[in-house]
């Protein structure tokens, strides 16, 4: 077994360990996961993709979708992204405690939709928009005290927050990364997580079909059950594809174009998979006891953060178009 | 996950790549001048366009040099068959033979078989059929009637086949037929013939479709003989037999290109500088194909590594079946009234007027989401 299936397998064991239905509950109640952040942190997982931890870039995304099969209402994702963007600018001192990243417009002092800022010890803010003269980015890393918060969350219950600091707050760092390339690493974030959540989601579908008993049998006997699985699992098997198809592409010059093929085509399977997996679990499934919404809520925004499909799918047509009706085919295959 | 979920990452190997550019070069000079560009394997029956491509090595590219096969991957047969599709070239004389009846000789045939069919076959110069369906087995193969009774020497063979795509004017047919008494296992008892079309005793007759053309048939057997070495494989194996190929047969690109021109023609009318609702559905259309694309190459793969993805290749088929029908749906709201002669909507026409056989042909999309539950554990 590699290095990486030997992370994946213990990362597998600590998720499953220490995120349940109670840990995402009492997060959505405003409890931050206290203990499970400190596992994570423990077992290395807050390093993912640092050359200290011997993991790439590539083998943290996996790490994080593994992750999101299970939910976890933590920023681990967005806290790796912040630790390698630093690295990446040569700025490695240890940084201790919750992290995550943000994004604010250049001189505005204020980042939106920032993950659990408000349970957070630093906060990365990286630029929103690219420079127009082409010049190193300046990222501005906050600490708790440097910094106000004001409570906000998305669809799904997660903690997106408003972070507001002064001018001339916290240290800059000098950053080679554009933000656009920031913007594609979150956007690739986001559709790894939603590639472990679909996975979850129809493992949950299967699972419901075959224990509930209607007309004297399990519902997956019924063609009509069995139709739409199938439907739900195609959707799946196309998302992880997809998605799998931008983790191989990174660092590569075809990445930006297979990243917006992943974050159009995983988004649309996530509305898709939605649908059925809720149609098949029943008023079950509708009711806040039930886990399916913890999954099904993320699918729902996780596909608008960071351009929604039809931002993506503009991106790639017009990319397309710009090549022409007769090299169409050509850029297909060389991408 | 799940057993025939994971599609994992293939790269065509540099070799594939390579011929793709003198596929092109090929199309460049050979696609014949009056020929619609036209993505559905089904159309365009042009002999003298296969017996051009088999004499380039690109019929039976994956069979052993000893039957007239070049012994390349599975990689650059994909290559070759995605470039000709998308080009829009006359594939269909040549596809069931290259794609299936091939592979099944090779696999269960006699080396007498071999030898006789297969160079014929990859010079471009032998064509093959399929007879599954009948006029009372459509997705319920095993409730085939035709019936071969042994004689001396061989078979006598009554029935009647249907949907036979190009019954009229191929040589050869494989049709899946009842040699032994139906039985409580409704899968035992079922063998495969070779069945010469040009038999005075097989009645060929051309079925009108929707569309207006007249590419499958019905197939009528009076009695006819069928020699013994016509037989393929063991008598009473035809549905293992049948099933066997399933991989070869279901995920292709054929399965999710065959409305390509139509998304050519929309890029082309809107130009360089689409407006955002246009801009949307052309990346949204390539999203769906591109994702395709790296799902079909790596059921190539496990082609390659010798496996039988039935899963996968059902999967391919049936989430390519819904995009090929869906992109003409899509295209035409996005495109300004334009009259029926503009390269888009003659395109859109006929792929439209053809589509309803996208989710019927090789496994209808019912059968297919069965073969997903099955595989899913559902069954």
């Amino acid at each position: 077994m590699d290095t990486l299936n030997l992370i994946l397998d213990s990362a597998e064991r600590i998720f499953a360990d220490h995120c349940n239905k109670e840990t995402l509950d009492a997060s959505e109640a405003g409890t931050f996961a206290t203990a499970l952040w400190q596992v994570l942190a423990d077992n290395g997982l807050t390093l993912l993709g640092l050359s200290e931890s011997g993991t790439t870039a590539a083998d943290a995304y996996r790490v994080l979708r593994l992750a999101a099969t299970h939910a976890l209402p933590v920023p681990l994702g967005e806290c790796v992204l912040a630790r390698q963007l630093l690295e990446g600018a040569g700025s490695v001192e240890g940084l201790d405690g919750v992290g995550t990243l943000g994004r604010a417009a250049a001189g505005q002092g204020m980042a939106r939709d920032v993950p659990w800022a408000r349970d957070c010890d630093w906060i990365l803010i990286a630029p929103l928009e690219d420079r127009s003269d082409g010049d190193s980015q300046t990222l501005t890393l906050l600490t708790a005290q440097e910094c106000t918060v004001q409570h906000g969350i998305n669809l799904a219950g997660e903690a997106r927050d408003v972070v507001v600091f002064e001018a001339g707050a916290g240290r800059t760092v000098q950053c080679s990364t554009s933000p656009t390339e920031i913007l594609e690493q979150l956007a690739l974030l986001r559709v790894v997580q939603m590639a472990g959540c679909l996975a979850r989601t129809l493992e949950l579908s299967i699972e419901y079909a075959q224990d509930r008993v209607q007309f004297g049998r399990p519902i997956s006997k019924f063609q009509a059950i069995q139709h739409q699985l199938a439907v739900l699992a195609g959707e799946v098997a196309a998302a992880t594809r997809a998605a799998d198809g931008a983790l191989e592409r990174l660092g590569d010059p075809r990445f930006q174009v297979q990243l917006a093929v992943a974050k159009a085509r995983v988004g649309e399977a996530a509305g898709v998979a939605a649908e059925i997996a809720h149609q098949v679990h029943g008023a079950m499934g509708f009711t806040h006891e039930h886990q399916l919404h913890h999954y099904t809520r993320r699918l729902w925004a996780w596909r608008d953060e960071f351009g929604n499909e039809a931002h993506w799918q503009r991106q790639l047509g017009r990319r397309l178009a710009a090549v022409g009706a007769d090299q169409v085919w050509d850029f297909i295959t060389r991408h | 996950m799940f057993e025939g979920l994971n599609f994992d990452a293939v790269t065509l190997p540099d070799q594939a790549e390579a011929l793709r550019d003198e596929v092109r070069a090929f199309l460049a000079d050979a696609m014949p001048v009056d020929c619609v560009a036209d993505s559905n394997f089904n159309e365009g029956h042009d002999p003298e366009f296969s017996r051009a491509l088999g004499a380039r090595g690109w019929i039976g590219m994956t069979w052993p040099k000893r039957v007239g096969g070049a012994e390349r991957s599975f990689f650059e047969r994909y290559v070759v068959t995605e470039e000709l599709l998308a080009a829009g070239a006359p594939v269909c004389a040549h596809w069931i033979g290259d794609r299936q009846s091939g592979p099944l000789l090779l696999r269960y045939g006699t080396e007498a078989q071999q030898q006789r069919f297969l160079p014929a076959l990859t010079r471009g110069e032998c064509f093959f059929s399929i007879g599954m369906s009948e006029p009372d087995a459509g997705s319920d193969l095993a409730s085939v009637r035709a019936r071969a009774k042994p004689v001396a020497g061989g078979w006598r063979l009554s029935g009647t086949k249907l949907w036979t795509t190009d019954a009229h004017r191929n040589h050869y047919m494989i049709a899946l037929v009842r040699t032994e008494p139906t039985s409580e296992n409704r899968h035992a008892g079922l063998s495969q013939l070779i069945i010469d079309l040009k038999d005075a005793d097989v009645a060929v007759r051309p079925i009108r479709n929707m569309a207006g053309g007249e590419d499958f048939n019905e197939v009528v057997f009076n009695d006819c003989f069928i020699a013994d070495d016509m037989l393929v494989g063991q008598p009473g194996n035809g549905w293992e037999q049948v099933t066997s190929e399933l991989g070869y047969e279901r995920s292709g690109p054929e399965r999710f290109l065959s409305a390509f021109r139509v998304y050519v023609e929309l890029v082309r009318v809107h130009g360089p500088e689409p407006d955002a609702p246009a801009a949307q559905l052309i990346g949204r259309l390539a999203s769906h194909l591109m994702t395709l694309r790296q799902m079909s190459i790596s059921v190539a793969g496990m082609l390659q590594a010798g496996k039988n993805p039935g899963v996968e290749a059902a999967l391919v088929k049936e989430l390519g079946n819904n995009f090929e029908k869906q992109l003409p749906e899509l295209a035409r709201l996005c495109v300004a009234q334009l009259a029926d002669d503009h390269p888009f909507r003659q395109s859109f026409i006929r792929t439209l007027l053809h589509s309803p056989s996208f989710t019927l042909r090789g496994g209808t999309r019912e059968i297919l989401r069965g073969v997903i539950a099955r595989g899913l554990g559902l069954r």
